[in-house]
């Protein structure tokens, strides 16, 4: 006799076996908690973690080891998150040191330059050598240049003794901190401009009227005299009742020497670049019209250019 | 020899299931804390503080930094890394780095009043 149940009964076992796994593997038992990648960590972990890889890159200028670290973080775009985190850092100004080690990945991940190590001569501590270096360290020495400039510094270029040596001056870059304090992180590259530490004068101060921009804006470039964008330039920018500090480089895919602020409508800007150099007294944003009439808030652009 | 079958499709069921949820396709963790993170990651972590040590020379913040990974010790936290850079391996240059910070948080431990992980003076 012919069982009318047929082989249903197996395919029951299994989709049953199937159920029971899928319920131990997902809910009764799943895989171990400690196995997690920095891709999954919480958001402000998620910062942490980019502050420190961008400290430690700051230590060593290993590029490619913190490009591979900052992979680890699953961002769409690893240059923009650090940019990102660098303006939240530098505006927080909790943390200075952190900000500057943020902007300098930020401009070397833009740029694609390794930065020279840096070690601190001014924290008091005597950083040592590594065991192996790779080449050149850099000193910096918190010496002040005679400008207004408080967190000017001289980035000497030093090889190992074995080496010679043959000092070479840097780029000078100011300090991401609002207190003034000097501090002794410099935005260092490899290819020095060609009139380092020269003061920028305005080359170009144009009101434009572009409806893009979706806001009134003080946009401003920084170049060498070779035209290159100069990123890490602070700027300052004061009006009646309020002063904010920002960089150039913290948004590089609109150029390294970039950097713009909001204005808000009816206050009246000056700006001057916190190294020194010549101020723009009276920016304010004026309204613009388009050819059907409708009206939109304009911006001002001004390049600084080394000499 | 009914029952035998059946239980031999609940078995290959359940383990298939076991598969695909283990392996193929398991439990992703989201918004976890860094101590959660696998020790090849931890590490990598603990060689930053290391080499932001060495160019700093600050061992109270390289210990705060350690605290993101845990309640546990800053001496221990380095001495996994020291363990793990040595199966990896680790470049010498990155194990010098770890064996000095293992070292001067072994020192720095044993100094009375020195503070404990993740506490701020005031």
């Amino acid at each position: 006799m012919k069982d009318a149940r047929g082989s249903w009964y197996l395919l029951t076992g299994l989709v049953l076996g199937l159920a029971f796994g899928l319920v131990f593997a997902w809910v009764i038992s799943p895989r171990a908690y400690g196995d997690t990648s920095p891709a999954f960590l919480r958001a402000d972990f998620k910062d942490r973690y980019r502050a420190m890889i961008a400290v430690s890159f700051a230590a060593n200028g290993n590029l490619p080891r913190a490009q591979a670290r900052l992979n680890l973080l699953g961002d769409p775009d690893n240059t923009m998150a650090v940019a990102e985190q660098a303006q939240r850092a530098v505006a927080d100004g909790s943390s200075p040191q952190e900000a500057q080690a943020l902007e300098l990945l930020a401009a070397a991940l833009g740029e694609g330059t390794t930065p020279l190590p840096v070690t601190q001569e001014a924290s008091g501590s005597a950083p040592q050598p590594s065991a192996t270096p790779s080449r050149p360290a850099l000193v910096v020495s918190p010496e002040v240049l005679p400008t207004d400039s408080p967190a000017a510094v001289v980035i000497v270029a030093t090889d190992p003794p074995d080496a010679g040596s043959s000092p070479t001056t840097g780029t000078p870059a100011s300090g991401a901190v609002r207190t003034g304090a000097v501090t002794a992180t410099p935005l260092a590259t490899r290819t020095p401009t060609p009139t380092p530490g020269a003061p920028f004068i305005l080359e170009e101060s144009t009101f434009i009227c572009d409806r893009d921009l979706g806001q009134p804006l003080i946009q401003v470039l920084t170049q060498d005299s070779a035209g290159e964008p100069v990123p890490g330039v602070e700027v300052v920018v004061i009006w009646e009742g309020g002063e904010d500090h920002f960089f150039t480089g913290l948004k590089p895919e609109l150029g390294l020497g970039y950097a713009d602020f909001s204005m808000a409508p009816g206050t009246v800007y000056s700006l001057r670049l916190a190294a020194g150099g010549q101020p723009v007294p009276d920016l304010a944003s004026a309204e613009c019209e388009t050819e059907s009439g409708s009206r939109y808030w304009g911006s001002w652009l001004l390049v600084f250019t080394q000499p | 020899m009914r029952w035998f079958r059946f239980l031999l499709m609940l078995s290959l069921g359940a383990a298939l299931g076991l598969i695909y949820g283990w392996m193929v396709n398991p439990v992703k963790y989201v918004d976890t804390p860094p101590a959660a993170l696998r020790v090849d990651y931890k590490s990598d972590y603990v060689l930053m503080v290391a080499e932001a040590y060495q160019a700093e020379g600050d061992l109270e913040l390289a210990a705060r930094r350690l605290a993101l990974l845990g309640d546990r010790p800053p001496a221990e936290l380095v001495r996994e890394a020291m363990v793990w850079g040595s199966q990896a391996p680790y470049p010498e240059g990155d194990m010098d780095l770890l064996t000095r910070l293992a070292s001067d948080l072994q020192t720095w431990n044993s100094l009375p009043g020195a503070p404990a992980p993740g506490e701020t003076r005031p």
